[in-house]
């Protein structure tokens, strides 16, 4: 970052002595833009020494998937899209017939069960529950009276949602793949952490009178930030970092502009 | 032979010794940790056969009995206090496998379609016989006026073990047994001839013994309907019969007299093969076979406005609504809704419709918007299957089997958990798939499936 040109020094206007252009000993003052000394590099050093970067919804340590930060100013922007309350949307595999104690499948074996009883239209049932009660939970936590019009009429449109705190609500879930014993989930969700994933996996799996863990945990949208923003490791460079933050400055924008 | 095997196995030994010492000691490796996985028991809840069980579930006012759960209105244990409403489902155990429940005012009645001696099942108010007569165990000349448990009705059946009970409906206070082969059973009030039975002057309702059998239809009855104080019975053949009240035409026939015999309707339905009659107050709706709507009866809530500005219409009238084929109609007290054949649901009449606070009465057919039951770009297959009316609720079913309420909440019978009125649908938490509901004034019984 340094390496790259810096910021033009400021320049500023003085009156400098200049012999006169007629020769002779007589000074005139005549004003000339001379750049401020102070600005000099030499005199500054390096123009980063340090940069703020903060990150956006954690990610624990077994889950992979987009991870938003923010570098300098952008920072304020972090809690501005913090207070818009989007939803995240995760890939959520699983296997069938195992338990374990953290729920994901390197913890410690606590039972393990058939499976084989298991079907996909079973699993879509307990998912359309699921999303049936966190639908309701949906509706209660947004704090709104129902009793007004407003109300019904964003309920229409599907726009209600808690704009506070809220214990993690799942706005739509779905099975995208189903294999015994394994299975795909594709889960949108608020205010959720990963763990609080890997528990509803293990809870379905009781559901079904089975048991079932967790194997992976990707975030593929964080509000407006998808996949396809998001570098990878291959790409964690200047050049890079810098077209995705120019490229994501105006969805940022209009979808702050759009909340608040 | 013997001493070769003796020295062959000596150094098995030593290693598994070997291997032994070493296990103990530190944290087990990966491979340990596999192998004993592998080696722990695998448990089965659940075989490859096993199937989904039948629940019933009832929520609403409990005080007259119609729950069906006596700790409520007199707790067995002495610290427990009465419980006046249900705000939730409430599981109740029956014997048999329900296949059809009623609602009435204040009282309940469940059926199932067996070939045992007991098909139906009672509970709620009995002080005009709606429940048959249910003899007192303290004092046996005497019935009891409140029946707090699920409690069989004997039926006067010709072959009790070979007719099975196909529907129930219930009205104000006389209810209608539905069989397969042996007609229609009636019970309960009979001042306005609503039993289809001649009305006697001042015969006493309470403790009657009196079941009714109807059977001189054009063929068999395949659905029979309750009004508040009229009953409306369909046939195979697609005609409609009406007996009872008919001083606002909820009868149908043309004049506003008691009606006392089950007597064919004609007017807009006459030739028409009609597949299904509602009625719950005192408008009625029937459907035909090509999705056409007719309604008679009361009109003071703007319910059949569309085509007559009187508030009272004693001939079935056809409604001419533009909003599709109709494949099935609600009414109740106030208000009608429609379900159209690409499963949206159409509201009109008085009271909350489920469109907002704002809509309070419309005499045009309004669309609930299919958003609000749970369709979105996510899952775009979600289509309401049936409705079905209370008298100031609505219920309706979607095809996932959930069940979605709204309308004035009277005593918690919506079932939200909430005493507070519904103006949109909203989802009942129910664990399971819901089959069946069925709305009363103040309760709702819901017939469900497991997971």
């Amino acid at each position: 970052l340094n390496a790259a040109p810096r910021r033009p020094p400021r320049q500023q206007v003085r009156f400098l002595p200049t012999p006169a252009p007629d020769g002779g000993g007589a000074v005139e003052l005549v004003p000339t833009r001379v750049p401020v000394l102070a600005d000099h590099p030499l005199v500054r050093g390096p123009q980063y020494r340090r940069l703020k970067i903060g990150a956006g919804h954690r990610l624990d340590v077994k889950s992979s998937g987009v991870f938003v930060l923010g570098i300098g100013h952008g920072n304020k922007l972090l809690t501005d899209l913090y207070n818009c309350h989007l939803t995240k949307v995760y890939t959520v595999s699983g296997l069938f017939g195992k338990a374990t104690d953290d729920f994901s499948d390197t913890g410690k074996l606590i039972e393990k069960t058939t499976f084989d009883h298991i079907t996909r239209e079973k699993l879509e049932r307990i998912v359309a529950v699921i999303q049936g009660t966190n639908h309701k939970a949906l509706l209660m936590y947004s704090n709104i009276d129902m009793k007004t019009q407003e109300a019904y009429e964003l309920a229409v449109k599907g726009l209600i949602r808690p704009m506070e705190k809220s214990p993690p609500i799942i706005t739509a879930i779905r099975c995208v793949h189903f294999a015994l014993p394994e299975f795909q989930l594709e889960i949108q969700c608020l205010h959720e952490t990963q763990q609080y994933l890997r528990k509803m996996v293990h809870e379905m799996g009781l559901e079904l009178k089975s048991s079932a863990v967790c194997t992976q945990v990707r975030r593929t949208r964080d509000g407006v930030f998808t996949l396809d923003d998001a570098l990878p490791r291959t790409q964690w460079d200047l050049r890079s970092i810098q077209d995705a933050i120019r490229n994501c400055r105006l969805k940022v924008k209009t979808e702050l502009e759009k909340t608040l | 032979a013997m001493a070769g095997a003796v020295r062959a196995a000596r150094p098995l030994l030593l290693l598994l010794l070997r291997r032994g010492l070493r296990g103990t000691a530190g944290p087990p490796s990966a491979r340990q940790l596999r192998e004993a996985e592998e080696a722990a028991p695998v448990f089965q809840y659940a075989g490859k056969a096993a199937r989904r069980k039948d629940r019933v579930f009832v929520w609403g006012f409990s005080y007259s009995g119609a729950l069906g759960v006596p700790s409520f209105v007199k707790p067995d244990v002495g610290w427990k206090k009465p419980r006046r409403i249900q705000p939730t489902p409430y599981r109740l155990e029956t014997e048999e496998k329900i296949s059809s429940a009623a609602c009435g005012y204040g009282f309940t009645l469940l059926a199932s379609n067996t070939t045992d001696i007991t098909k139906v099942w009672g509970m709620g108010l009995n002080k005009d016989s709606q429940l048959g007569f249910q003899r007192s165990r303290r004092d046996q000349t005497k019935g009891y006026e409140y029946v707090l448990e699920p409690s069989p009705i004997p039926l006067p059946l010709e072959k009790p073990q070979q007719t099975r009970v196909l529907q129930v409906s219930c009205g104000r206070a006389h209810s209608l047994v539905l069989t397969d082969s042996e007609g229609v059973f009636t019970m309960g009030n009979n001042s306005y001839g609503q039993c289809g039975r001649k009305v006697v002057e001042d015969e006493i309702y309470s403790e009657s013994h009196l079941i009714h059998q109807l059977n001189e239809f054009d063929s068999r009855v395949v659905q029979v309907v309750c009004g508040q104080d009229h009953s409306l019975f369909r046939t195979k053949k697609g005609a409609v019969y009406a007996c009872g009240w008919g001083a606002d035409g909820q009868t149908g026939l043309g004049h506003h007299n008691i009606t006392s015999v089950p007597t064919k309707l004609h007017g807009d339905i006459a030739g028409v093969n009609i597949i299904q009659v509602s009625s719950y107050g005192d408008c009625c709706l029937a459907v035909s076979d090509e999705g056409e709507v007719f309604g008679w009866g009361n009109s003071e809530y703007l319910q059949l406005a569309s085509i007559t500005e009187t508030t009272q219409v004693n001939v079935p009238r056809h409604l001419p609504f533009k909003i599709g084929k109709i494949k099935e109609a609600a009414c109740g007290g106030t208000g009608n809704a429609v379900l159209t054949e690409e499963g949206n649901i159409f509201v009109w009449g008085y009271g909350i419709l489920g469109k907002g606070p704002n809509l309070i009465e419309t005499a045009v057919p309004e669309m609930i918007p299919p958003s609000l039951f749970g369709w979105s770009d996510f899952n775009s297959d979600i289509r309401v299957a049936h409705v079905r009316c209370g008298l100031s609720q609505f219920a309706a079913l979607t095809n996932r089997g959930e069940l979605f309420v709204w309308g004035k909440n009277l005593r918690g019978c919506l079932g939200t958990g909430r005493m507070e009125d519904q103006y949109f649908p909203w989802r009942v938490t129910v664990p399971g798939e819901v089959v069946d509901v069925a709305c009363g004034v103040d309760h709702m019984v819901s017939i469900v499936k497991s997971f």
